[in-house]
């Protein structure tokens, strides 16, 4: 087990490494310099050429490399075009997207898994036909237009929640404060829109499933009660694929938060993700990449791992 | 007799020998696409009707859908003789081939009728966008800006007094050619990968399970974002981006192809000493043709929102040219005092991708009933 722990932190030091590289060479062909943007419009040459300096973009792409890496590590790399740490403004923003993100998370899960449970229990009924179809079309909806369909509801025609952006925080998070708490439900029921669908089909698949086996038979044929059936003997093994399939939503969820954030002006990481972009602002995209991968790549270990805890039937050996 | 009968009209030759449903389905045939070709001659935009009566940068545009519904014209002839000679040289007790118990299955399930019909709505409205379109999609004027829907523009007008309905019915052509060949690729590039895994085993399939992981392990919006913004927005760039990156059906085919190489039917060829290709091919592609089919479906609708998602974002298609999600892009600025504009061009990605999705899941539970 430990070795196989040792292997995939070697494998992820591996993947995180050459994520550097490809990125750092795709951002070095981009067409728009940042000294240009940086120096604003009718700077004149010199003005460029100092700023271009003061960056380092003049000096040879290795030695750029490793001066962007090497800052990132020991954190003091500076922002292209934000004059603050790039590590400092992915922190600044990066409690906005986790709190969006959990929210998200918690309104599918209590809403996904009972609606896959009650439509894999009464399968061919008409609410299995709604979840179903629900599911489908959550599945087929874009978030970011989820996002204008409920700001349009919600905030232009009822008017009773904030529009856009985030209210007041305490320490960094919103949800504290009321006030905080309205203005993260639109973006929070977008984000969520998806994963709650995903969660239902595979909620429903998975229940199916277990329910085939013959345990459940031999459960039921020593006359147990069916609802005892049910939660004890097949939900809890079917939830195994669906526990474990959430660290994988990760890639959807970063993608969800990146044109959610952008639709209801939440300054999250996904919202700076698309900033630093059309800013050329190369050392933003840089630090905000690996940080999302190395997430990325923790998490598909910690649900490796939970395979063997959740079913000791898998070992890594 | 029945045969110059359908030479005149396809189908008329099916009514006399009494085939009366399918009589039915190509006279319906025929009268959907004369609807069209009278909406084509109406609108003045048929090939040989605009020459020369339009302004010619339109032209190749009406040409190319000319064409294609020329072309569809002469299938429907095609087709009508081809099924009248074979009912007629049927042989009694003869068995059913996989595709026609799968044909029969499939128009008893509701739910994948809808999704091809959607689908092929779409289609339809992507190949003939300009005999649907009321007006150019791309021309300002700025005498009908924001306009709510009305007779003259049913689903109102953008901020520079296009009508939404004519950007839509364009729309459609992106997000379905981009989206149809982005999964062709990912097809193509996922499948050849997952066959060689699956069929070779060993050193090449570890190394292609890796890549994949890592493939897997990135955000891929993020990629895409990146790969938008360095290589330009434009149509080519868009394919490659996402047809590189979502590789996810190699895995599919991959297990397919781990199973069926186990049959013994494979093992016979094999004994037979049938090469490699011939046993991909004939053998283990055919096998694993449903769970094929069933991926491409709903990675079409994948690819559809994510292209949406880029446009939505500034980094995918480039105004003026119409397109579902840089209409929404628009939307945005606007949503509080035009809400047509934010609901309508969703309501297309929406159905569009649904259609897809239901087609999908309707396919997989006619072809492959295992997989229910």
């Amino acid at each position: 087990m430990t070795a196989y722990i040792i292997r995939r932190f070697l494998q992820m030091f591996i993947v995180v490494f050459g994520l550097s590289v490809i990125i750092f060479l795709m951002l070095r062909l981009t067409p728009g310099d940042p000294a240009v943007i940086m120096a604003g419009l009718g700077a004149t040459p010199e003005t460029v050429q100092a700023i271009r300096e003061k960056l380092g973009l003049d000096r040879p792409w290795y030695e750029q490399y490793w001066r962007l890496t090497s800052g990132l590590f020991n954190g003091q790399l500076q922002a292209m075009t934000y004059h603050v740490g790039v590590w400092e403004i992915i922190f600044e923003r990066l409690p906005a997207t986790l709190e969006l993100g959990v929210l998200a998370l918690i309104i599918a899960l209590v809403i996904s898994i009972p609606a896959g449970l009650l439509s894999a229990i009464y399968r061919n009924s008409p609410v299995d036909y709604s979840v179903t179809t629900v599911a489908l079309l959550g599945i087929s909806t874009p978030v970011f237009w989820t996002a204008l369909i409920l700001m349009l509801v919600f905030g232009v025609i009822l008017r009773v929640l904030p529009v856009s952006g985030r209210g007041p925080t305490i320490g960094m998070w919103s949800f504290v404060t009321w006030d905080g708490l309205r203005h993260m439900i639109i973006p929070a029921l977008a984000l969520s829109s998806v994963l709650m669908a995903m969660n239902a089909r595979l909620t429903r698949a998975s229940m199916l499933e277990v329910m085939r086996q013959e345990y459940i038979k031999t459960a039921r044929a020593k006359g147990i009660w069916e609802g005892m059936v049910i939660v004890k003997h097949a939900f809890r093994n079917a939830m195994a694929p669906v526990i474990t399939n959430i660290g994988i939503q990760i890639n959807t969820l970063f993608a969800g938060a990146v044109l959610t954030e952008t639709t209801t002006a939440w300054p999250g990481m996904g919202r700076l993700m698309v900033e630093a972009i059309n800013r050329r602002d190369m050392a933003v995209v840089l630090g905000l990449a690996l940080f999302l991968a190395t997430v990325a790549q923790l998490l598909y270990l910690a649900v490796d791992l939970m395979y063997v805890w959740i079913d000791p039937r898998i070992t890594y050996d | 007799m029945a045969y110059i009968l359908t030479a005149v009209v396809p189908g008329l030759g099916h009514l006399v020998q009494g085939w009366y449903g399918r009589a039915a389905a190509f006279l319906t045939a025929l009268a959907v696409h004369g609807g069209i070709l009278w909406l084509a001659v109406d609108k003045g935009r048929l090939g040989w009707v605009a020459e020369g009566r339009v302004d010619a940068r339109y032209l190749p545009g009406y040409w190319v859908s000319t064409w294609i519904l020329m072309g569809i014209f002469a299938l429907i002839w095609c087709f009508s003789f081809r099924d009248l000679y074979r009912l007629n040289h049927r042989q009694e007790g003869m068995g059913q081939s996989y595709w026609q118990i799968v044909w029969r299955r499939f128009r008893q399930d509701p739910k994948g009728l809808l999704g091809a019909g959607i689908v092929m709505l779409m289609l339809y409205l992507a190949l003939f966008a300009p005999f649907f379109a009321q007006a150019d999609p791309i021309k300002m004027n700025f005498q009908a800006i924001r306009q709510p829907p009305s007779l003259e523009h049913p689903l109102g007008t953008d901020n520079f007094g296009r009508s939404i309905l004519d950007r839509a019915i364009y729309g459609s052509r992106t997000a379905l050619g981009i989206g149809v060949v982005a999964t062709l690729l990912n097809m193509l590039l996922g499948g050849v990968l997952g066959l060689l895994g699956g069929f070779y085993r060993g050193s090449a399939d570890a190394v292609i399970m890796r890549f994949l992981e890592i493939l897997n392990s990135i955000p891929f919006f993020l990629f895409a974002l990146l790969a938008m913004s360095i290589f330009g927005s434009n149509v080519p760039v868009m394919m490659i981006v996402l047809g590189i990156f979502g590789l996810q059906p190699a895995r599919i085919i991959r297990s397919e192809v781990l199973s069926v190489r186990e049959e013994d039917y494979v093992m016979a060829a094999r004994a037979l000493g049938v090469g490699t290709w011939r046993l991909i091919f004939r053998h283990v592609l055919p096998n694993a043709i449903a769970s094929l089919v069933v991926t491409t479906t709903m990675r079409v609708g994948v690819n559809i929102i994510v292209i949406a998602g880029l446009s939505f974002l500034g980094l995918g298609i480039k105004p003026p040219t119409p397109d579902w999600g840089s209409m929404l892009r628009d939307a945005q600025e606007y949503f509080r005092v035009a809400w047509w504009m934010a609901v309508f061009p969703g309501l297309f990605i929406v159905i569009t991708v649904f259609g897809f999705n239901i087609l999908g899941d309707s396919l997989r539970d006619v072809m492959d009933p295992r997989l229910k």
